[in-house]
């Protein structure tokens, strides 16, 4: 019961919202406020991680094996704590757009969905869940973007649709070749059998493997998704940088890993490389963007390729570090995306240029934005150092170490993209064109959201052993 | 000290700077920003009494190993980090936590009015109290982490006034070097976590004593480099004098204290592993000697006195690093030391002249004869002054001459480059002493400005720190910092009798008694250098303009081309992005996905006939599409 109102919670929510009108952000703040009560109250039921008594929850079953079937242990749990901690944050980040009750809806559905797909453990649904994240997201970009929206809704449904057919075509693969060979249909993640596709597996394994690098997104599947943020309003790109690209790197973890341990082990020097090619290609391309929010984007798929080099290793740090830095990259390049967000509210520019001198004019800005840069480019002492250097040191203990070179190579690049674009922005005399006097400083409010998510970059990054016994016992079974 | 005495002052030496910090930030700037300097002054006193006990702790024989929290766990893999409290670190805390606070004194008169005032104190204590943690680290990842702290706290003080362009390309430029510098770091402790499951100091010592292995060669190496940029040796010295646009207080504690130190520092921590490495300490002992020289000889051709510092900067870490490469590690430390004291006076002398201009530096061009309006600034730059040039019984007699006996003994060419060292470091100094304070050239113009002595604040700091530069050199300073050295490397009391063969240094004790042929030679070639220095200014006083303009300027401003190359790096590397990201990437392969849907609809076109746009038809060559697939899968 708890794990099925997890997931509706926020579904009853976005039902309520969109009938509420011009009230539903109220709405909206008490269904995201009751989702996070919900997730931590779960969470803190669970009791001390290591002792983690793993929730489930088995509907009846239903034709061709179909089952309602959840589960929540503490990687499940984690990453729903961060999908409404997020969703709470995008909610009071959003406050006071003049938006029409729809927003707010999409925000609660997708949170429902986001859940949904981290709490499925019947392969139907978690398909199910997983196409359903991108319709309020389609929207989201679609109806409350900025100018080329649409274009890059319909390019970002394309990219991740065409992706997932691969996904379901090996899920229908894996299921019928089990009744082929059982004699039993199930689409139970756990007692699935994936001897049973003999030849075929390493098929079914790039299937699998390719429906999540696209979402990831990995090198060279990326292209929908600097389109995609940068069309986006503020609050959509924190939900699609902060959760849904984690959804990839979840779907390896919970799916395509545990299903076929050897291929992805055999797999390695294909996918560590591509992932360590991520790290210096995300931050190259970074390096030569003039939009800001493109430069974030791109980004990304530098700290993604850090998750997944550290997950992709197999080694305890690796995947520590690894799953430890999908919640890092949600807070910082969260708290970066909701920043420009501001900007953008502020001066509806967002190109480096069009700034300049906020420095004087938005001393909190750009506190804030050099804080949550220096987290993103990975300083010791802050969230996003913990998780690249564990999954570098995964890949380091895995073989070819050379992966980890090259990751140490888009560590030294981080740098260089992030802090000329911060310079440019904050420290550069404002030019003849600037926008910067549009910029008003942060109020109260956002104020407010930034110190939370900086406290919290600076907790993880001093004393991150809690968070990563968090996610241990739901690792452990994946070490090589 | 008793051990609850020592606690108090490790507790004090990370307490006082944390809490001042948070209290400047979120009262003292809200409420009071032109007081932000007061909690901040108090905790540099406070500080400067703990490492004063930790350094009495030391002396008497005691080591301090403590371990504090443990930072991550995964599986057999974690690390925790603690205090190292030994030799080397109490000897440099005592140094960076006096020398810093009398720098702190005096940036609090030279930065008041300042706009960013309150900003510039949190900053700069932040700095300080990035490098005590640096020093008192006993796990790399943990000094690591101080490292990079280091390197944010200097990128946001060179570039502290912003609106200049010059400090912001600077800013970028410092940190960007370093951070090339910390990929050897990185890459270090990755291999030491791969190899040793361990990044604590002792551990990784036992394990060098146990078996050097290929491992170690490459942990070694990564952190030579790291030290490199650091401490600003070639080929990453280049960030250091673009750095002094920060104001100077920023300059005085960044070339003295806190940061340039730090990767000397490194290598004294390291030197287990990096002498358990063939031809590595030769490596070190060339590059610095090189720098060195080459360093000295640029720093004769500037015309910006704060750029001549800088320049004489790298040049004594290149004397360093040639020390540690030599393995008189003592040496290194007690030169490391002495330097802070004369080089932290000589820029504070030389921030009071900027301030006297009322500009964030100034040229030679427009001083000259500044004696006589600056008194006290000149006594305190001429006592500094003669102890770098190394002037017998002036500290840095001692300390130079320690490592010019190290070379002297090695032989060789090292030999030949430490006494032109010698004659550079006493002509580039008096050169700049002449020009700014001496004489009076047709050349020279103040601009109708009229300098004036600064107030006591100034001069009171300055002060004591050229007192300093003066004294250090008695014979119980030298020997304390010895036997903190030779002891403190020992390890004691974690007495490892495996070590023993890594730790017993060449040139023990850590200083030798003195050399009367070195030290005979090196007074000479100072002396020499000085004279040289009095001809070309004194007499024929028009020539540092002579030789000015042509290919001999473009020569030293370019740091004999080096500057030209990493340009070119530096062009190369941005053109590379903007070809993935702009061409590679967006036109091309983005490009190519985007334009497949025009493929697609060119080849609907094309097969129009068979399709008449039912969508029937399409859901049935979708389900047979999908149906050959799933065979060919299934198979």
């Amino acid at each position: 019961m708890p794990l099925t109102a997890l997931w509706t919670v926020p579904l009853l929510g976005a039902l309520v919202c969109a009938f509420l009108g011009s009230k539903a952000r109220y709405g909206a703040l008490a269904f995201s406020s009751a989702f996070l009560a919900l997730a931590g109250g779960i969470s803190y039921l669970q009791g001390s991680p290591s002792a983690l008594a793993v929730l489930t929850e088995t509907g009846p079953q239903w034709a061709y094996g179909v089952c309602y079937r959840l589960s929540a242990d503490s990687l499940s749990l984690g990453l729903i704590g961060l999908t409404a901690f997020l969703n709470l944050i995008c909610v009071a980040a959003s406050w006071d757009l003049k938006v029409s009750a729809g927003y707010w809806a999409c925000f609660l559905a997708l949170a429902s969905a986001l859940t949904g797909v981290f709490l499925a453990r019947d392969l139907f649904f978690f398909y199910a869940f997983w196409e359903a994240t991108l319709i309020p997201m389609f929207f989201i970009i679609g109806l409350w973007g900025s100018s080329g929206r649409l274009h890059a809704a319909v390019k970002f449904f394309l990219f991740t649709f065409a992706g997932s057919v691969f996904m379901l075509l090996a899920l229908l693969a894996l299921v019928s070749a089990h009744h082929r060979v059982t004699g039993v249909w199930t689409w139970d993640l756990g007692s699935l059998d994936p001897k049973t596709l003999g030849a075929a597996a390493p098929y079914v394994f790039w299937g699998l493997v390719l429906g999540f690098a696209v979402k990831i997104p990995m090198v060279p599947l990326h292209t929908w998704l600097p389109d995609a943020h940068t069309e986006a309003p503020a609050a959509g790109s924190v939900m699609l940088a902060g959760v849904m690209l984690k959804m990839g790197v979840y779907g390896l973890l919970r799916v395509a890993i545990p299903l076929f341990p050897d291929l992805s082990v055999e797999m390695y020097p294909i996918l560590g490389g591509l992932a360590a090619l991520s790290t210096v290609y995300g931050a190259l391309c970074a390096m030569a963007q003039t939009d800001l929010k493109r430069l974030i984007a791109y980004s990304s798929i530098a700290h993604l390729g850090f998750c997944l080099l550290g997950v992709l290793s197999r080694t305890s740090q690796g995947l520590s570090g690894g799953t430890l830095q999908l919640v890092n990259h949600g807070l910082t390049t969260g708290a970066l995306f909701l920043m420009v967000g501001f900007l953008y509210e502020r001066s509806h520019k967002r190109g480096l240029s069009d700034f300049g001198d906020l420095a004087s004019r938005a001393p909190y800005l750009a506190f804030f934005f050099g804080f949550a840069t220096l987290a993103s480019i990975g300083l010791p002492g802050l969230n996003g150092f913990v998780g690249e250097f564990m999954s570098l040191s995964g890949a380091m203990s895995a073989p070819f170490p050379i992966f980890a070179f090259v990751g140490c190579l888009g560590v030294t690049l981080a740098a260089a993209y992030a802090l000329p674009a911060f310079q440019v922005v904050f420290w550069s005399p404002a030019g003849p064109d600037s926008v910067s006097a549009k910029v008003s400083d942060l109020d109260f409010r956002e104020r407010a959201i930034l110190w939370i998510l900086c406290g919290l970059m600076l907790w993880i990054g001093l004393a991150p052993k809690p968070w990563l016994a968090w996610f241990e016992p739901a690792l452990r079974g994946l070490v090589r | 000290m008793t051990p609850p005495e020592v606690m108090l002052a490790v507790k004090v030496l990370f307490g006082a700077p944390v809490a001042a910090i948070l209290f400047g930030f979120f009262v003292m700037r809200r409420v009071k920003p032109e007081w932000t300097h007061l909690p901040i002054l108090a905790s540099c006193a406070a500080v400067t009494a703990a490492a004063a006990c930790l350094a009495a702790y030391t002396t008497a024989k005691h080591c301090l190993e403590l371990p504090v929290w443990t930072w991550a766990v995964a599986g057999d893999w974690g690390v925790a980090f603690g205090l190292r409290i030994d030799g080397p670190s109490s000897a440099i805390l005592a140094m960076v936590a006096f020398v810093g606070s009398l720098i702190h004194v005096y940036a609090a008169a030279y930065m008041k009015g300042d706009k960013g005032f309150a900003r510039f104190f949190l900053v700069f204590h932040l700095f300080f109290l990035a490098m005590i943690g640096l020093l008192t680290a006993n796990d790399y990842l943990q000094l690591y982490l101080f490292w990079e702290l280091v390197g944010v706290s200097s990128y946001l003080l060179i570039g502290f006034w912003y609106h200049k362009e010059s400090a912001r390309k600077a800013a970028l430029k410092a940190f960007m070097t370093n951070r090339i510098g910390d990929l050897g770091f990185l890459i270090a402790v990755l291999m030491m976590i791969y190899a040793y499951r361990s990044t604590r100091l002792q551990t990784v010592y036992e394990f060098m004593a146990a078996k050097p292995s290929i491992y170690t060669s490459i942990i070694a190496l990564g952190l030579v480099w790291a030290a490199f940029a650091k401490s600003a040796q070639w080929p990453l010295y280049y960030w250091l004098p673009d750095a002094m646009e920060g104001p100077t207080p920023t300059s005085a504690l960044m070339h003295a204290a806190t940061m340039v130190t730090a990767g000397v520092f490194l290598l004294i921590r390291s030197w287990p592993i990096i002498s358990a490495v063939d031809g590595l300490p030769q490596l070190i002992a060339w590059t610095g000697a090189l720098t060195s020289l080459g360093a000295a000889i640029i720093a004769g051709t500037k015309k910006d006195i704060k750029r001549i510092l800088a320049y004489s900067t790298v040049s004594h870490l290149g004397l360093m690093m040639l020390a540690v490469g030599l393995g008189e590690l003592g040496t290194a430390a007690y030169h490391l030391i002495v330097h802070g004291f004369f080089k932290a006076a000589l820029f504070l002398c030389a921030g009071n002249i900027a301030h006297a201009f009322h500009q964030s530096t100034a040229n030679v061009d427009e001083t000259g004869g500044l004696r006589r309006e600056m008194p006290f600034t000149y006594g305190c730059f001429l006592a500094a002054a003669l102890s770098l040039a190394g002037a017998p019984l002036f500290a840095g007699f001692f300390s130079k001459d320690a490592i010019l006996d190290a070379a002297w003994h090695h032989g060789g060419g090292l030999r030949v480059i430490g006494m032109l060292i010698a004659f550079g470091s006493a002509f580039y100094i008096f050169r700049m002493l002449f020009l700014v304070f001496h004489g009076d050239r047709k050349e020279q113009s103040r601009g109708g400005r009229h300098p004036h002595e600064a107030g006591p604040e100034f001069v009171l700091p300055i002060f004591a720190l050229s007192f300093g530069a003066v004294v250090l050199g008695h014979g119980s300073i030298r020997e304390w910092v010895s036997n903190l050295m030779t002891y403190g490397m020992r390890g004691v009391p974690m007495v490892l009798i495996r070590l023993k063969p890594y730790f017993d240094l060449p040139g023990e004790p850590a200083l030798p008694a003195l050399n009367w042929t070195v030290s005979a030679f090196g007074t000479v070639l100072a002396l020499l250098g000085a004279g040289a220095a009095y001809y070309l200014t004194m007499v024929d006083s028009g020539w540092d303009w002579r030789w000015r303009g042509g290919f001999a300027e473009a020569v030293f401003e370019s740091d004999f081309g080096y500057k030209i190359i990493v340009g070119w790096g530096a062009r190369a590397v941005s053109w590379t992005a903007r070809f993935t990201g702009r061409v590679l990437d967006k036109n091309w392969w983005d490009g190519l996905l985007e334009s497949s849907s025009d493929v697609l609809r060119e080849a609907g076109n094309a097969l129009a006939s068979s399709a008449q746009g039912r969508v029937n038809d399409y859901l049935w060559w979708m389900l047979a599409g999908s149906a050959v697939l799933l065979g060919r899968v299934l198979r």
